[in-house]
């Protein structure tokens, strides 16, 4: 199973892409950051594998 | 080598102390359980820490260990979000590591050997990974390694009937980069997980070689409240302790204890060690702490008997009464119904506690 994840550019955070669909926009969970990340900063191929495997990622 | 350490999960047969938190920072011996593993990695030369958070908690924790630098690491946070297995877990820690290889820790266990050993035992060959073990008297209830002469694992069995050996698989690894490709190749499991047995069992089919370590002391996976109480008397026993805080005269103390600078037993208290008590407590006059008992900060203890117990902290017990066995959450206080009418216990308890009166 592919498992995708996006780093937060500002603290160095790694969140993976199910945190980041179940949210689509979020504040950082990194403690004190501000930066705000969005499920459309995965690459295109990503968002596009997660949306066709969708229920591979829930639980 | 880079560590990476599981502090996910629900807690869920921790309740009700893990309502207000994670359970990989439930104390033990008045140390969370998670700072256990964070020095274990250090000790072995590991100071680059991925950290991975689930849904619960992760303010917390992030909290406690900040950015690693009070432990001499240097910390990553990496937010898996739904638990989808140990391998999920470990794939998301993927652009942390790297090309390099890591120990994989789950943030829940205690070991009295630290991983050192099989850091070294893994670095000593060319390994696609390396697995700690520990016999165990019920094979039939573990993920069971099946080991050659040297020590290479054969074969991984989940709860065999017919176990092959007692070797069980504690929830320590070793991997090189190369698991990432396996972890790539799984499908979730019945459960919906992805599995790191599976991983594990495909890193052998593809011809990598894969270590074993069999740990020899005590490992304790920290889940339920008796293994709680249990690892609280395993680290009293071997800790050194040390008495720093007052003991009045008058007090009547024996064997090992752990007091805080700020901590008091009172004239009139008694204490048997092995024991930790933390700072700004009190134990009071007519108070019994007996062994295997840690006490948390912030707390009073009075007229009570207690042992073999952890109070997490914040707690007032000025009950007459004895407590043994037991585990007391934050803020949890017991006191005296002697006075009140009509006689009998007054309980405010929470949704999943445990009471035996």
């Amino acid at each position: 199973m592919r498992i995708i994840t996006h780093t937060c550019p500002a603290c160095g955070t790694v969140v993976a892409a199910n945190e980041l669909e179940r949210n689509r926009v979020m504040k950082c969970p990194g403690l004190g950051c501000q930066e705000v990340l969005r499920f459309e900063d995965l690459s295109e191929d990503a968002r596009e594998h997660f949306r066709e495997h969708w229920d591979r990622y829930q639980i | 080598m880079k560590g990476v350490l599981l502090s996910g999960g629900t807690g869920s047969r921790l309740r009700p102390i893990t309502h207000t938190g994670p359970k990989q920072l439930v104390p033990v011996a008045n140390k969370p359980v998670l700072e256990y593993a964070i020095e274990d990695l250090k000790e072995a030369g590991i100071t680059e820490i991925g950290v991975i958070l689930g849904n619960k908690g992760r303010d917390e924790i992030q909290e406690l260990l900040g950015d690693g630098s009070k432990y001499g690491v240097d910390i990553t946070y990496i937010v898996q979000g739904n638990p989808l297995g140990l391998a999920h877990a470990a794939g998301c820690a993927r652009d942390f590591v790297g090309d390099d290889d890591f120990v994989m820790y789950l943030g829940d266990n205690i070991l009295k050997s630290g991983v050192t050993d099989l850091v070294e035992s893994f670095e000593a060959g060319d390994y696609g990974a390396g697995i700690a073990l520990q016999e165990v008297e019920d094979p039939q209830a573990f993920g069971i390694a099946d080991v050659d002469d040297e020590g290479n694992v054969t074969q991984l069995i989940e709860k065999p009937d017919d176990p092959p050996t007692n070797l069980a698989l504690i929830g320590m690894y070793v991997f090189s980069p190369a698991v990432f490709d396996a972890i790539e190749g799984l499908k979730p499991s019945w459960r919906g997980e992805l599995e790191i047995t599976d991983a594990i069992q495909d890193l052998l089919e593809d011809g990598y070689e894969i270590d074993s370590h069999v740990v020899t002391g005590w490992w304790k996976d920290t889940g339920k409240p008796e293994d709680i109480l249990e690892a609280n008397r395993l680290v009293l026993e071997d800790r050194e302790l040390k008495t720093s805080g007052v003991v009045e005269d008058g007090a009547e103390t024996d064997g090992r204890i752990e007091l805080a600078e700020t901590a008091v037993i009172e004239d009139g208290a008694v204490v048997r060690g092995p024991v930790s008590i933390a700072e700004n407590t009190t134990i009071k006059r007519g108070t019994y702490v007996g062994p295997y008992t840690s006490v948390g900060a912030n707390s009073t203890l009075e007229d009570i008997h207690i042992e073999n117990s952890v109070v997490i902290g914040d707690s007032e017990i000025t009950a007459n009464g004895r407590i043994v066995d037991s585990l007391l959450g934050r803020g949890a206080n017991v006191g005296s119904a002697k006075e009140l009418l009509p006689e009998g216990r007054r309980l405010v308890v929470g949704e999943n506690s445990q009471l035996k009166l």
